[in-house]
């Protein structure tokens, strides 16, 4: 590492193995599926944010074909391999004071190859140097062009619904 | 089983569209027809107007029409015919100048509307209410009355046709038809009348009776179809069908109930809509006869049927109750029954319907209900059932989501249930297929094929994919539309994919169908529509004209349409005009919720049931021909804001320059969707798209042009009709041909002429001068002709010695005369008595040659003028060489004038015998010197006793 530099606001926050639940409630049947490969990072100075996920990392499907559904049908893996959300919070967080804070996180959703912007509501935790972030929101399919017959919306719910869970460490930077 | 057949037909009821008329201010409709242009005109209480689809136009009237209502039309010779219940008759032309309401110019529309104008005749109008028109094969044509009988107007006379005295049935005509014998159907309170009148003016009349096949003596609507059969409704026992050459009946209703039948119109040989007076619209269906009202809780139940029409596109139109206007699209009907969300359908081997929905596999069966068969479906499976398939041995397959497939026979008892646990890849059937051996079941997990006699088998090569839809071809292929892996075939058990058809990915594919002539079509998820030809693959999309690239179902009706499912209606594509498409929704009266996927089925007759999320919709396939293009027109053309006749009128001057064309595309089945395309040639280098009637075009240069209208409905404007009016704008009078032409010739004669005559003027210049100069040349050689010299000096010698002092005179007389020729040669005119002092020297010369035989008489006292020099002397010269001289016969020479504008030189005449060798050059000289300067001419006279020359004097 290099010198040391004095950072007032505290360095940028990050994590690697942030949790997010995949959740599909259709009439005929619910799918849920998991990964625990979350990357992220906030950065205190400019209140700018980071996430990324593999979405071949997803895990805990009800059948592997559903996975195979799951990654070669509807998410693409290999010509999409990651959902993503960037942008910048809105409100202003008192990084150094410990507490439980509710923001709303406002960037650009990267899902299948489609870009849309989305404000979403987030629970922050400051405690010392880690930083806790709990949301939870829903995904229209259509909305990234994901498209599945009707009738077939029995199986699979028109709108997904997601939850993240992280703990995030301070780095020097 | 015919029973059976008829009982979807009858349910499934067609969207029943109010055509509100606000233009016609209250008034009843009576009557409607529709012209040979496609424009539908209504008669009613209160006149006659033209609609269009979107407004009703007045058509003027006279005063004979105003208290009467218009109780019959028809078309003929150009001219719709409306008959009035006064028994007036009017007719209007169909074309022309129908300026709609959008130009706006009010005052202008009011000139030019057009005017029913009373059909005035030597025999005078009947007095009772005209009831029918009809036209026979030579042109005749008839109307009937109510009261007054049936006449025939043929040949410029009016002809009656009455009970008392042609044997007519009844004077009370209520319909008319004409047969391609050309026999003309008179409906009757006492049955039918069959009149003709030949063309010597012989009239026969035939009636048909009960005991001819007429189920009922009153006969209340007859109709003439294009097979040659006569539809006749009767007053209570419904509708007969007569052959009418054989005047048979071939089909007769059965169990009417629903009394009076005030018209009817037939489509195909499927299905006829009957109007009743008491029961509103009915539907028969014509392979079993059963009529069947709407349904009882259908607010037009009961509505008062007056006039009935078939339009060209196929759309019901009636008149209904209080003289409303309805239309419906009768080939396409919500068939509204008590479960939801139709997923799967089928109709069997009996053309019943088995309907998968979310709560249960239904089959349909008749019910006996208060003395009516009743529709009913009976549940026979409780699972969601999302795809059906009739084995060739009559074994009905249910799939199911999650519950894998059920076996059911005819009856609908369950035979055999396949499930995941006896081998199935998944749980949830999309798709069932198959032939004689083998069974194909499209699941959330691949393919599993079952054959007759083994235990299921999961197709490995095909993947764990959703496999949406299994398709057997009539070549015994099998066609699989996978998800991500895009189309499979297999065929003699080999397995082919295509991924990529014409350089897109195929990789969803929802549905596949094959066409008449065995071509497969198939859809994809967003990629659009594609055909398959064995051989190469055509993509269609929203840009051929596509509703939608998400396509739910597939299926081809009867008459080889293909059928398009969408999730908020479908299209129907004319596989061999790929172009063509109809979108079908609530708003052309297909009351579509969305299709739902591969909820698609055809009928044995060829009609297409859709499966939606509110009932089971049925697209028809008559086996009539429709219109199914808009149809272009031009309604109007203004030029100057002023309505102009053009049909006649296709020329104009070069200040008629301001154009605007009212156009019109024909299209009730939805009026609203139509899109134009419009050029003119010769001025617009491309085509404007535009929905407004008025094409405008304020300052055309002159030229000629040709106005093209297009019509479409989905706004693609490949292979569409088009309406075409030709125009000339000429050239101003200065810019025309002939007067440029005029111009260039005048001009071109105008320089031409001064060419001419400058060159004339030279030339005569030339030769006047050489003239002169050859004159002047034989006069000085003349004059020293030694002859000449020789006599003078001669003359000379005599008198020299015998009086010097004359011959000093003669001398002096000689050089004068020497003198004077060579100061006057040069000039063209002398004065007379400067040529006379010449004359005189050259007398005096020749008095003292010949004394007393040379005479000159000079009488010109005080006369002034011009000759030309050295005329006189010249002739006086020509007098004394030309003739004998001497004391007995002395030569007279006389210079006088006759105050005629002549100077007179005349002498007697007295040949020499030898004449004196001339050149006669002094006297020619001397005329066509006068003739170059363009005076009198010099005239010469030879009376044989008198020499005599007249040369003109100028004043």
């Amino acid at each position: 590492m290099g010198a040391f530099h004095p950072s007032p606001p505290g360095g940028p926050y990050r994590c690697e193995n942030g949790k997010v639940v995949f959740k599909s409630e259709a009439t005929l049947e619910i799918i849920q599926a998991r990964s625990n490969k979350l990357r992220g990072a906030i950065d205190p100075s400019n209140n700018t944010f980071a996430w990324s996920v593999e979405t071949s990392s997803f895990n805990g499907f009800n059948s592997p074909l559903q996975r195979e559904h799951f990654n070669e049908n509807y998410l693409e893996s290999s010509k999409y391999p990651r959902v993503s959300f960037t942008g910048k919070i809105i409100e202003k967080i008192d990084f150094k004071t410990d507490g439980k804070y509710t923001v709303r996180a406002k960037g650009k959703l990267f899902v299948h190859g489609v870009e849309q912007e989305r404000i979403i509501r987030s629970e922050l935790e400051v405690a010392g140097n880690k930083l806790r972030v709990r949301s939870q929101f829903t995904i229209p399919l259509s909305d990234h062009n994901i498209n599945i017959p009707h009738i077939v919306h029995q199986k699979i719910a028109e709108e997904v619904s997601l939850t993240v869970e992280a703990e995030l460490l301070e780095r020097e930077n | 089983m015919v029973l059976v057949c008829s009982i979807p037909l009858a349910a499934q009821v067609p969207l029943f569209r109010p055509r509100s008329a606000p233009e016609l201010g209250g008034a009843r409709m009576t009557v409607l027809l529709q012209d040979s242009r496609g424009w539908i005109w209504c008669g009613t209480e209160k006149g006659l107007f033209r609609f269009d689809g979107l407004s009703f136009q007045t058509i003027g009237l006279v005063d004979t029409f105003a208290k009467a209502s218009v109780t019959a039309l028809f078309e003929s010779q150009g001219h719709i015919w409306a008959g009035f219940s006064n028994g007036a008759i009017g007719r209007v032309p169909i074309s022309g100048n129908f300026p709609s309401a959008l130009t706006g110019n009010i005052a202008e529309e009011k000139k030019h509307k057009p005017y029913l104008e009373l059909w005035q005749i030597e025999e005078g109008l009947p007095t009772q209410k005209i009831t029918a028109f009809a036209e026979d094969n030579t042109g005749g044509c008839w109307f009937g009355t109510y009261g007054e009988g049936l006449y025939v107007w043929k040949g410029h006379r009016l002809f009656q046709f009455n009970m008392s005295d042609d044997g007519l049935a009844s004077n009370d005509i209520y319909a008319l038809a004409s047969d391609a014998q050309g026999r003309i159907w008179a409906a009757t309170d006492a049955g039918i009348s069959l009149c003709t009148m030949s063309e010597m003016g012989k009239k026969a009349v035939k009636n048909l009776g009960v005991q001819d096949g007429l189920p009922d003596e009153i006969i209340t609507s007859i109709q003439a179809d294009k097979l040659g059969n006569i539809w006749v409704g009767t007053h209570e026992k419904g509708i007969v069908r007569f052959e009418s050459s054989s005047l048979r009946p071939t089909f007769s209703t059965t169990k009417w109930t629903f009394g009076e039948v005030s018209a009817i119109a037939v489509f195909g040989t499927r299905e006829l809509w009957a109007g009743t007076v008491r029961d509103g619209l009915v539907r028969v269906d014509l392979s079993s006869g059963i009529a069947q009202a709407l349904p009882d809780t259908h607010p037009l139940r009961h509505a008062k049927s007056q006039a009935l029409f078939k339009d060209r596109e196929g759309l019901l139109w009636a008149i209904l109750d209080k003289g409303l206007l309805y239309s419906a699209n009768v080939r396409f009907g919500l068939w509204d029954t008590e479960f939801s969300n139709v997923q799967a359908l089928l109709t069997d081997r009996q053309n019943r319907f088995w309907v998968g929905s979310q709560t249960g596999l239904f089959l349909q069966h008749t019910a006996q209900a208060g003395g009516a068969d009743q529709t009913k479906f009976k549940r026979v499976l409780p699972q969601n059932v999302i795809s059906l398939w009739e084995s060739p041995s009559g074994e009905v397959w249910a799939g199911t989501f999650g519950n894998g497939v059920f076996v059911l026979d005819q009856q609908g008892r369950m035979l055999r249930h396949y499930t995941e646990q006896n081998g199935l890849a998944n749980g949830s059937v999309l798709s069932i297929g198959g032939d004689q051996h083998k069974v194909w079941l499209a699941t959330l997990g691949g393919v599993t094929a079952l054959s007759t006699a083994g235990a299921p088998q999961v197709q490995t090569e095909l993947g764990t994919s959703y496999v949406y839809k299994v398709f057997n071809d009539s070549r015994g292929r099998t066609w699989f539309g996978t998800d991500g892996k895009g189309l499979a075939m297999q065929e003699n058990g080999v397995l082919r994919f295509f991924r990529e058809a014409n350089g897109t990915a195929l990789k969803t594919i929802y549905s596949i169908t094959e066409d008449k002539q065995g071509r497969i079509w198939f859809s994809t998820d967003r990629e659009g529509l594609f055909r398959f030809d064995g051989v190469e693959f055509k993509r269609f999309t929203t840009e051929n004209g596509l509703h939608s690239q998400q396509i739910t179902g597939l299926a081809v009706d009867g008459n080889g349409l293909l059928v398009i499912g969408y999730e908020d209606g479908f299209d129907l594509l004319n596989p061999e005009r790929v172009n063509h498409l109809m979108f079908c929704d609530a708003n052309i009266g297909a009351p579509s919720s969305g299709v739902n996927l591969n909820a698609v089925c055809s009928d044995k007759q060829g009609n297409v049931w859709l499966g939606t999320k509110d009932g089971i919709l049925r697209s028809a396939a008559f086996d009539e021909k429709f219109v199914d293009d808009p149809q272009p027109g031009i309604t109007a053309v203004s030029v100057l804001l002023q309505s102009v006749d053009f049909l006649s009128t296709t020329t104009f001057s070069h200040s008629d320059n301001y154009f605007i064309f009212n156009i019109a595309g024909i299209w009730f089945t939805n009026p609203e969707s139509v899109s134009y395309r419009y050029k003119l040639e010769g001025f617009d280098p491309d085509w404007k798209v535009s929905k407004d009637h008025l094409a405008s075009y304020p300052s055309l240069p002159p030229g000629r042009y040709t106005f093209r209208v297009q019509t479409s409905e989905h706004g693609n404007f490949d292979h569409v009709p088009e309406a075409s009016w030709a125009f000339t704008i000429q050239k101003p009078f200065w810019k025309q041909w002939w007067f440029v032409l005029l111009c260039l010739f005048a001009g071109g004669g105008l320089i031409s002429a001064f060419v001419r005559s400058r060159e004339a003027r030279l030339r005569q210049e030339a030769q006047l001068k050489r003239e002169r100069v050859e004159s002047q040349f034989e006069t000085l050689k003349s004059q020293i002709n030694p002859h000449f010299l020789f006599n003078s000096f001669n003359t000379l010698i005599t008198i020299i010695e015998e009086n010097p002092r004359v011959a000093v005179e003669y001398v002096e007389h000689l050089s004068d005369y020497y003198r004077n020729i060579l100061v006057y040669r040069e000039r063209n005119f002398i004065g007379l008595q400067e040529e006379l002092e010449l004359v005189n020297s050259f007398s005096f010369l020749l008095q003292k040659r010949y004394e007393q035989g040379f005479k000159l008489e000079i009488r010109l006292q005080g006369k002034t003028g011009q000759v030309m020099p050295l005329a006189l002397q010249m002739l006086v010269e020509n007098a004394v060489k030309h003739n004998v001289i001497s004391a007995t016969r002395p030569l007279t020479v006389e210079i006088f004038s006759e105050n005629d504008g002549y100077i007179t030189v005349r002498n007697n005449i007295q040949p020499k015998i030898k004449p004196e060798p001339s050149t006669h050059f002094g006297l020619q000289s001397l005329i066509s010197r006068y003739q170059l300067l363009g005076e009198k001419p010099v005239l010469v006279e030879d009376d044989g006793a008198y020499f005599t020359v007249k040369v003109p004097i100028n004043l």
